[in-house]
């Protein structure tokens, strides 16, 4: 076999820069060595078959219809070094920490706007605010109960948060699955050493989800609410309901009551439902309140959830925090509400708000990603160094004229980690999405899903644009 | 805990699974019989149609009612609602949002099918294949419903499934009854010498000679089939038989008293066929009202179910 190559000027995740393994990933490479091509290629080619076995499947759409597709998964995963995890993990809990605080905080007295610490004006901006939750006190405080958070790596190995998923992220269930397969295509490898198991997410999901029950409910009931069939991610609905032994329900199997209680319309008649897992977003849970026209949602579950007659995982409005000028505040929160200082770094991020900030992004350019601060799915967002003169003299244009609305960050190169492709171990770029638990306590999944963007070159991660997975291995040193 | 909705899917899947199947059973054995039966002798492709219950809507699209048409028509039609490549669709539109409560296997199986009566349909209609394509259709149902008894817990899934399953094949029994088998009582002389043959196709569409035979050990006679169909408790689709399968599984599940009078109302109606099994008239006349109080079963199924938590 070839030796691993790894990409000039990029972190590889398990090959160190003069091409010997990293400590937690030696064994790995010697077993990739040991086998060979043809027998690697083997046995990705049996995951695939067990893929399509177990019905492990996303949905794309084209032409209006869902397809289901299979989930693609690369045989070779990605290695995180136990101790680096640990400080990853608190990291991590840290910041929920501080996200939840904030968000209570901006739904009761708002005393970080009033300490002068967030800008008072950039609320209105949020397209995630819901003036419907203010004043509302979910259990334990937390509002943000289930969090994806994106980490990716950069060139000198620094780990940064690159976004928190706080509305309904997904991925969890590939996760859980990837692990599956890879047991059986290195079943040796973890019986010769410590990989952290993955499979108690479903059970600390079930804790946390029966921690935010009503008082006094001693054995709660939990739904998992979807969307429904033709949502991408049903799939992972159906999965966590199963691991879980909750019900899968849609909105028309949801009523409440005039004793403001949810239900669920069984053949036995109503039952009580007192957590709710929801991946349905805020705007359609509650035609009453939001959208009129919503079919997915339940009329009245937003009187019941402020009754505190049940628990909404994650609740709503809780995705005021998952906001790229929010994001940008995070390392205050941390030191405002905790008294810290963050133990995971934000990708360094100029709120052209602030008058030095913007200077400096006017005159780097360059050098920047500058992002709008209210639009999602890269709108509007440009990469300095690929930019035209044209594009930047605009982009600056725009930022002169509503500073507030847009923040730029630095261009990162995001990590690699050898991957099969066509035969051959090329590098490929990655990214981590960790999920992190937060109710009665915290817990964070072991590891995540490793996403990897399969085309040379590419960053795009995302499954649906031809972007792959990897189990995500935790190693004891 | 059973949702209504989720029941809503399970019994109008394992309803449509059945009807497919009991369709391909139909086509497969009218084909045999007719093949044996030399030129000449009345034969007809359109007794299957009515037996089916869709003959308004073949009429609709076509003016000829020859064998490929009507064939066609029962088994590839995605047009026809009730065709076996559209049943095999409705079921697994139904089973999709089942999937975290029928084995996993269940739903793999039906999958398959899917693929495959979508893919091979044309091959059901061509005469030299067509036995292949039903019986394929049989085989993946009894593949299905294996996975289910075998794998699946007794719960109130597992009973409102048995329950779509057998009024499905009851309604489907009543019909070749009151079809086939009233046509030939009524008149018996027009078939003569293939009498017999005739009563043995009534017996295969319900895949019924061969237990027939080990239970009555005589000749085939017209009373003595319509008596084994419809009175036979030991036979599973015989109408008492699918009968004590509903009986058995309302009993396990909740609110009984909305559906009992329509069961109730089914016991009655066999009760009065009892004197008249030898009038082809007569016979048809009480296959009717054994349909109608099926539906309305089926209504009361819904009330007692899909409309518990309203």
């Amino acid at each position: 076999m070839a030796e691993l190559r790894t990409q000039s000027g990029m972190w590889d995740e398990l090959i160190e820069e003069d091409g010997s393994p990293r400590p937690a990933a030696e064994r790995l490479v010697d077993q990739l060595k040991e086998l060979g091509m043809s027998e690697l290629q083997q046995r990705q080619d049996l995951a695939e078959l067990d893929i399509v076995g177990m019905g492990i499947t996303f949905t794309v759409y084209s032409d209006g219809r869902g397809l289901d597709r299979s989930w693609p998964f690369d045989i070779i995963p990605r290695i995180i070094a136990a101790d680096e995890w640990r400080r990853i993990e608190r990291g991590l809990m840290q910041r929920l920490r501080a996200l939840n605080a904030f968000i209570d905080d901006l739904y009761h007295d708002q005393r970080i706007v009033a300490d002068g610490v967030f800008p008072a004006g950039l609320l209105e901006h949020s397209v995630n605010y819901r003036p419907q939750c203010r004043g509302v006190s979910p259990k334990h405080g937390v509002w943000a109960h289930i969090c994806g958070s994106d980490l990716v790596r950069d060139a000198d190995g620094t780990m940064y948060v690159l976004e928190d998923n706080l509305r309904v992220p997904s991925g969890v269930s590939y996760a859980l699955e990837n692990r599956a397969i890879s047991k059986r295509a290195f079943a040796d490898l973890f019986s010769q050493q410590s990989i952290l198991p993955v499979d108690a997410y479903t059970d600390e999901l079930k804790r946390m989800l029966t921690s935010i029950a009503p008082d006094g409910i001693d054995d709660p009931s939990v739904a998992v609410l979807t969307p429904g069939i033709y949502n991408s991610a049903y799939f992972e609905h159906s999965f966590l309901a199963q691991r879980m032994g909750a019900a899968l329900v849609e909105g028309a199997d949801l009523v409440v009551g005039d004793d403001d209680c949810v239900y669920m319309r069984t053949i036995a008649g109503r039952e009580r439902v007192h957590v709710i897992y929801r991946r349905v977003d805020d705007l359609f849970l509650d035609p009453d309140e939001f959208r009129p026209d919503s079919a997915l949602g339940v009329p009245g579950l937003m009187r019941a959830w402020r009754a505190g007659n049940v628990g909404i995982a994650n609740a709503p409005g809780a995705g005021v925090a998952d906001d790229k000028v929010v994001y940008a505040w995070v390392p205050e929160f941390i030191r405002y509400y905790l008294g810290e200082e963050a133990l995971l770094p934000n990708v360094p991020t100029y709120r052209c708000v602030y008058d030095d900030e913007r200077q400096y992004v006017l005159d780097h350019m360059e050098e920047l990603v500058v992002k709008p601060a209210n639009e999602s799915g890269g709108y509007g967002l440009l990469v300095g160094n690929r930019a035209t003169r044209a594009e930047i003299d605009e982009a600056r244009a725009n930022i002169e004229a509503d500073p507030r609305n847009w923040v730029a960050q630095p261009i990162l190169s995001l990590s690699t980690a050898p991957t099969l492709c066509d035969g051959r171990i090329e590098p490929r770029h990655v990214d981590l999405r960790p999920f992190i638990l937060s109710g009665a306590s915290q817990y964070v999944s072991a590891g995540g899903l490793t996403r990897v963007a399969l085309r040379r070159g590419s960053l795009v991660v995302n499954s649906s644009q031809g972007g792959g997975s990897k189990d995500t291995w935790i190693v004891e040193g | 805990m059973l949702l209504s909705r989720t029941a809503d899917n399970i019994y109008w899947g394992a309803r449509y699974m059945e009807r497919a199947d009991d369709t391909a059973r139909v086509v497969r054995s009218f084909t045999e019989v007719l093949l044996d039966l030399p030129t000449g002798v009345a034969s007809s492709w359109e007794p299957l149609l009515a037996v089916i219950g869709s003959r308004e809507l073949f009429d609709e699209g076509h003016v000829r009612a020859n064998e490929s048409d009507i064939v066609r028509f029962l088994v590839a039609d995605t047009a026809n609602p009730g065709s076996v490549v559209s049943s095999v669709a409705h079921a697994r539109e139904n089973l999709r949002t089942t999937r975290e409560v029928l084995p996993r296997d269940a739903w793999q199986t039906v999958n398959d099918l899917f693929l495959y009566t979508g893919r091979d349909a044309e091959s059901g209609v061509d005469r030299r294949s067509r036995a292949r394509f039903l019986s394929r259709v049989v085989s993946e149902h009894q593949r299905l419903d294996g996975v289910i008894s075998g794998a699946m817990q007794r719960d109130e899934a597992y009973e409102i499934w048995r329950l779509g399953q057998a009024l499905e094949r009851a309604d489907m029994t009543t019909r070749v009854l009151g079809v086939r088998a009233a046509a030939l009582l009524a008149a018996p002389d027009t078939v003569d010498d293939y009498d017999e043959v005739q009563w043995m196709g009534v017996l295969r569409s319900l895949t019924a000679l061969q237990m027939y035979q080990r239970a009555t050990r005589g000749p085939i006679v017209g009373s003595g089939v319509v008596a084994f169909l419809l009175f036979d408790r030991q036979f599973p689709r015989s109408v008492a038989g699918c009968l004590e399968r509903i009986k058995s599984s309302l009993s396990r599940l909740p609110n009984p008293d909305i559906t009992a009078p329509a069961v109730e109302a089914i016991e009655q109606s066999l009760v009065s066929v009892r004197a008249d099994a030898g009038d082809g008239a007569a016979l048809d006349a009480a296959m009717d009202e054994v349909q109608l109080a099926l539906a309305v079963l089926n209504d009361a199924v819904f009330d007692a179910f899909m409309r518990a938590g309203e």
